[in-house]
């Protein structure tokens, strides 16, 4: 499990082309399309609904550019970060899953947002080697465990 | 010596136990080899008539040799011995028998059988229901199989996913050759295969030009996946196919601690390779150990150095038996004789020494126990008897289209085979290998006894219980299985359908395709309930969700109370109090002083933007739009229907920005639902919904000294009730919101959860100082019902409407919700609808869930949907849903609840027993 951090969920509800200009414009970077992410050293964001990303980081750039075009709301409290590092990331994903965790369909740097037995979870390919899902807290501790089990299987 | 038998090498190094007796095998061995391999030929009783069975086949077809595997929690009744591979240490077992195997007193049944054929249960248990009762309890002991283990199973069952370009079911020639091809342009495999080892019939019939292994290596270095002892035991829509995989044997203990896998594959194509099932044939005492298919006694001797008869009668109507003669002369077994069914010169060369009788089919067996004794055949219309201990037989070959028929696939009938093959299919899925060309096997009219010539082994159905199903009307294919059980046993029919199917053709004077085929269904081989629960076989079926404070609570050492998938603290008793000691004592504390409870499970939606007012009027029933910043109001949502859905509070906590709770249960319902509207009823709108359930935890606190203790901790006056402030405790922020829900001030303070801890200890600390406590889900209870507050799940019961729950006069007046014109409906403003009310007692405890009426023998006029007792003053009260209940106030009734055989009188009030006034919530 990783460091609580600071999460946002952002919203873009209207002028989405100019919004991403000017998101762009401060960030230095394009927002990401669905299922995809982008990012610096600073912040990240990952997008898993038409109009909704996952912000990870600091936002006060992002809220100044927003405008009357969307809204930022904290949601950092509820999520736990796991990162999933190693040779059989993918294979532990399949693990009661139902996407497709190959690097030809979820490649580093692609954006999931899936059931993993039964517990809704996002997902982020940080690279070949790992991913990082950002889980219910609620369920945090049952879900490390379900995977902690299933590790044995892996040969991991 | 005769019956079956291996010669030692030394390799028999594996011990396991049957019936308590100790044998040795070899590794590969399945248990059925391992049996016969050390002389044991009678491994079973039958189902009805417990008639001595022994091993008939060498795959999963197998009807006969069900045993239980294994001890304790991991006990697997009705495993085919043919389908388990032994294991150090195995525990096997026969079942359906009593005292032994060897003498079975119910054997007796067997004597009776001409009395119990087809339709005995139907023509002989009927009558009043309550006699079923007695009949159920003889015949489940007398009849069935093994029994389920009491001990729960202590190991894991994994669920897991695949996604493939191709999957190839079974590794025998055809799925080898079709799964290399594929991996070779390119594609993604994966192939699955039932047995341990790939080959399937070349285990069998060796091929030297195929070689099993180097294929399996060519497809893993191309990235294949190849599954073994895994069963493609389902075909769904869309090439989607659940796959059983044994990850050990059954009964044995997992080193990862996992037993199974259930796959679930998505796949681009499936190329199915599943083979032939050989079709026995009916003569008198078929079933007798001794009598197996012929190819299976091929296997035995080939795969697994087993001799299973030394004196070998073989029946056939086609050329594949003549290969197991091959294989039992060069074991060493003597074939006393070749029946062939045909015509003279039609099959191949017999091996030197084999005599053939053309025009030949076996009639009767008479056997000993482990093996056969004699064998009596029809030849050219005369009877001939032949002293043997093993007949192998072969009535043609059935092929394995099960997955076929489950893809939604056609059949075509294959007249020299006498089968049914693959034909067209709606899924992109193809047959391939000896399931489309099974060899010509003319059909045999049958010699010999009927009724003790079976067709379905399992369930002990004879040719003479088709044709009593058929003298007794029953012509549909559909209703002869039902009638007669015929593949309703856990082989699903595997060697009997197309044995009973031509004999209803028979009798119909029809063709076999005209008779009719029953519909093949998943799963094509028993699958374990543990398999299917997966990890939720465990855990009630669920993660359990934790709240925030969880570890704060256990130190409290708190009854834990299941609500949803939730674990909340029911109570926190002290000095070994009782659950209602416990919970009483914390509300009467709330009532004089202050407790605080965690609510963290509260659902909560944070929405934003010029149009969130404008969504909230949409989603709540109430007025939303006139809050003013820093206030908040009481709310319900209803569906379309104008049934109220849930209830909660609305914040304006900002000009653009409000916080929306509802109720713990239903807050998953509720997600759904505002997601709904916001995104399919109102895209347009400017604003955005975001579940905060989780971000925030949320903390109680109520009691006369809670304004006091609140302000102590953010060091300013807190709001008043229904109001809201942002502050900070404990050097965190938070929100306080001045609602009730006990009847006493209060507030909720909501924190980000990953700094609740610092803020609960520093609240509790407080209310500890002040002489108040924690207090649990049990005396909220206690509280809100005293108090007349609705909770979702009871008085809120998806039956409910506003005026029902004398909610009526917040509706917003100027409608537009949701619901607003579903209310408008006549019947839901009729004068008997049921009514919420109070009750109290004139005698005794009032029984939750009750039935309320007016005299003994009456119809239920309402139920009681909560029932507790005054906190403070003591006596009984209760909620409840009464017809016409609101203008029935003072009126007498009786509660009852016959399953309980509990009473009260009672009398109707309004349903709020404290502070009607609304007083206390005041400063």
């Amino acid at each position: 499990m990783l460091p609580a951090a600071p999460l946002h969920a952002l919203e873009i509800w209207s002028n989405p082309q100019a919004v991403a200009t000017r998101i762009e414009k401060a960030l230095g970077f394009a927002l990401p399309v669905m299922n995809r992410s982008a990012g610096n050293d600073a912040i990240t964001l990952l997008r898993y609904e038409p109009t909704v990303w996952l912000v990870e980081g600091d936002v006060a750039v992002i809220a100044d550019t927003l405008g009357d075009d969307g809204a930022l709301t904290a949601i950092g409290g509820g999520i736990v970060r796991m990162r999933l590092a190693g040779p059989h990331w993918r294979d532990l994903l399949l693990e009661g899953g139902f996407f497709d965790t190959s690097a030809a369909a979820f490649p580093a740097g692609a954006t999931a947002a899936t059931v993993i037995d039964h517990v809704g979870v996002r997902l982020w390919a940080e690279s070949d080697d790992a991913c990082i899902a950002y889980v219910p807290a609620s369920y945090a501790l049952s879900l490390h465990h379900f995977w902690d089990e299933a590790l044995p299987l892996l040969g991991a | 010596m005769s019956g079956p038998s291996r010669s030692a090498t030394g390799d028999e190094t594996i011990p396991f136990t049957f019936d308590g007796n100790t044998y040795h095998a070899r590794p590969g061995d399945t248990l059925a080899a391992a049996l016969l391999a050390n002389g044991v030929g009678l491994v079973g009783r039958s189902f009805k008539y417990h008639r001595p069975r022994g091993i008939m086949t060498a795959g999963i077809e197998e009807p006969n040799a069900l045993v239980t595997v294994g001890t304790g929690g991991r006990t697997e009744p009705n495993t085919r011995a043919t389908d388990v591979f032994v294991y150090p240490g195995m525990v096997a077992k026969s079942q359906n028998r009593w005292p032994s195997l060897s003498f079975d007193v119910a054997s007796i049944f067997g004597l009776a059988a001409p009395a119990l054929g087809a339709g005995f249960y139907y023509k002989t248990f009927f009558g009043p229901a309550k006699h079923w009762m007695l009949y159920e309890g003889f015949i489940r002991r007398a009849a069935g199989l093994g029994n389920a283990p009491t001990e729960a199973d202590p190991d894991n069952f994994s669920h897991k996913a695949g996604f493939c370009d191709v999957l190839v079911v079974g590794a025998g020639p055809a799925g080898l050759k079709a799964a290399l091809a594929a991996a070779e342009a390119g594609k993604r495999v994966m192939l699955v295969e039932q047995d341990a080892v790939p080959g399937g019939s070349l285990l069998r019939d060796p091929d030297p030009a195929i070689d099993p292994a180097a294929m399996i290596a060519r497809i893993k270095a191309l990235g294949g996946e190849v599954l073994l002892r895994t069963t493609a035991s389902g075909y769904w829509d869309h090439n989607f196919l659940t796959l059983t995989q044994r990850l050990v044997e059954p009964g044995a203990v997992p080193p990862h601690g996992f037993a199974q896998r259930l796959w679930h594959v998505r796949a681009g194509r499936v190329i199915l390779a599943t083979g032939l099932i050989e079709r026995p044939v009916p003569f008198a005492n078929n079933d007798h150990p001794g009598v197996m298919l012929s190819q299976a006694v091929r296997s035995y001797v080939r795969r697994w150095g087993v001799l299973p008869g030394k004196r070998v009668v073989i029946a056939t109507n086609n050329d594949d038996a003549y290969l197991t003669a091959e294989a039992l002369v060069a074991a060493g077994a003597e074939v006393v004789a070749l029946l062939d069914a045909r015509a003279p010169g039609s099959g191949p060369t017999a091996p030197a020494g084999v005599q053939v009788f053309y025009d030949a089919k076996p009639a009767k067996v008479i056997g000993r126990k482990h093996a056969l004794r004699k064998v009596t055949a029809v030849i050219g219309g005369s009877e001939h008897s032949f002293d043997a201990d093993l007949i192998a037989v072969s009535g043609g070959f059935v092929p394995v289209a099960h997955l076929h028929m489950q893809a939604g696939g056609k059949l075509t009938w294959n007249e020299a085979a006498q089968a049914f093959i693959p034909g067209e299919t709606p899924q992109a899925c193809e047959t391939v290998g000896a399931a489309l060309n099974p060899p010509s096997a003319p059909a045999i009219a049958p010699a010999g006894k009927a009724k003790t010539s079976f067709v379905d082994f399992q369930n002990d159905v004879s040719l003479a219980d088709i044709d009593l199903a058929w003298q007794e009307g029953y012509r549909s294919v559909e209703h002869l299985k039902r009638y007669t059980t015929l593949g309703m046993a856990t082989d699903q029919g595997k060697t009997s359908n197309m044995v009973a199917l031509s004999r209803l053709a028979e009798k119909q004077h029809v063709t076999v395709p005209e008779a009719g085929l029953t519909t093949f269904r998943p799963p094509f081989t028993p699958v374990t309930m543990g398999l299917m629960a997966g990890a939720g076989a465990r855990n009630a079926g669920a993660h359990v969700r934790r709240i925030p404070l969880h570890s704060l609570h256990e130190a409290h050492d708190p009854i834990w109370q299941p609500l949803g998938y939730w674990f909340r603290p029911r109570a926190y008793p002290v000095n070994g109090e009782s659950l209602q000691q416990a919970a009483l004592r914390e509300a009467r504390t709330v009532r004089t002083v202050a407790g605080l409870s965690d609510v963290s499970t509260l659902g909560k939606f944070e929405v934003s933007g010029p149009d969130a007012a404008a969504l909230l009027e949409l989603v709540c029933a109430t007025t939303v739009g006139k809050l003013a910043v820093g206030r908040g109001r009481y709310t319900f949502m209803c569906r379309e229907d104008g049934f109220v859905n849930d209830d909660g509070t609305v914040w304006r906590l900002a000009e653009n920005r409000y916080l929306l709770t509802s109720s713990t249960g239903g807050a998953d319902r509720m997600a759904h639902f505002i997601s709904y509207v916001r995104n399919s009823l109102r895209p347009d709108l400017k604003c955005s919904v975001v579940n905060v359930q989780e971000h925030y935890a949320g903390i109680a606190l109520a009691g006369p000294q809670a304004r006091a203790i609140l302000a102590s901790l953010i060091g300013a006056e807190p709001p008043r009730h229904m109001g809201y402030a942002p502050g900070v405790l404990a050097g965190v922020p938070v929100h306080v919101l001045a609602a009730s829900y006990s009847g006493e001030r209060a507030f909720e303070i909501h924190v980000e959860a990953t700094h609740a801890a610092p803020v609960w200890q520093a609240i509790e600390h407080a209310t500890r100082a002040a002489g108040g406590a924690p207090y649990g889900l049990e005396a909220m209870e206690l509280l809100r019902i005293e108090k007349g507050h609705v909770v979702v799940g009871g008085e809120v019961d998806g039956r409910s409407t506003p005026h029902d729950l004398g909610l009526g006069g917040m509706l917003n007046k100027a409608g537009g919700f949701i619901g607003a014109a579903g209310l408008t409906r006549p019947a839901l403003s009729a004068p008997d609808r049921n009514n919420l009310v109070g009750l109290v007692s004139l005698d005794g405890p009032i029984p939750e869930g009750g039935m309320l009426i007016q005299r003994a023998g009456q119809s239920p006029q309402g139920h009681v949907t909560a029932a507790a007792r005054r906190i403070l003053e003591g006596g009984a009260i209760a909620l409840a849903l009464l017809q016409g209940g609101h203008k029935r106030h003072g009126e007498e009734l009786i509660v009852t609840s016959p399953t309980r055989g509990e009473k009260a009188r009672v009398r109707v009030t309004a349903p709020h027993f404290y502070d009607a006034a609304g007083e206390r919530y005041r400063d």
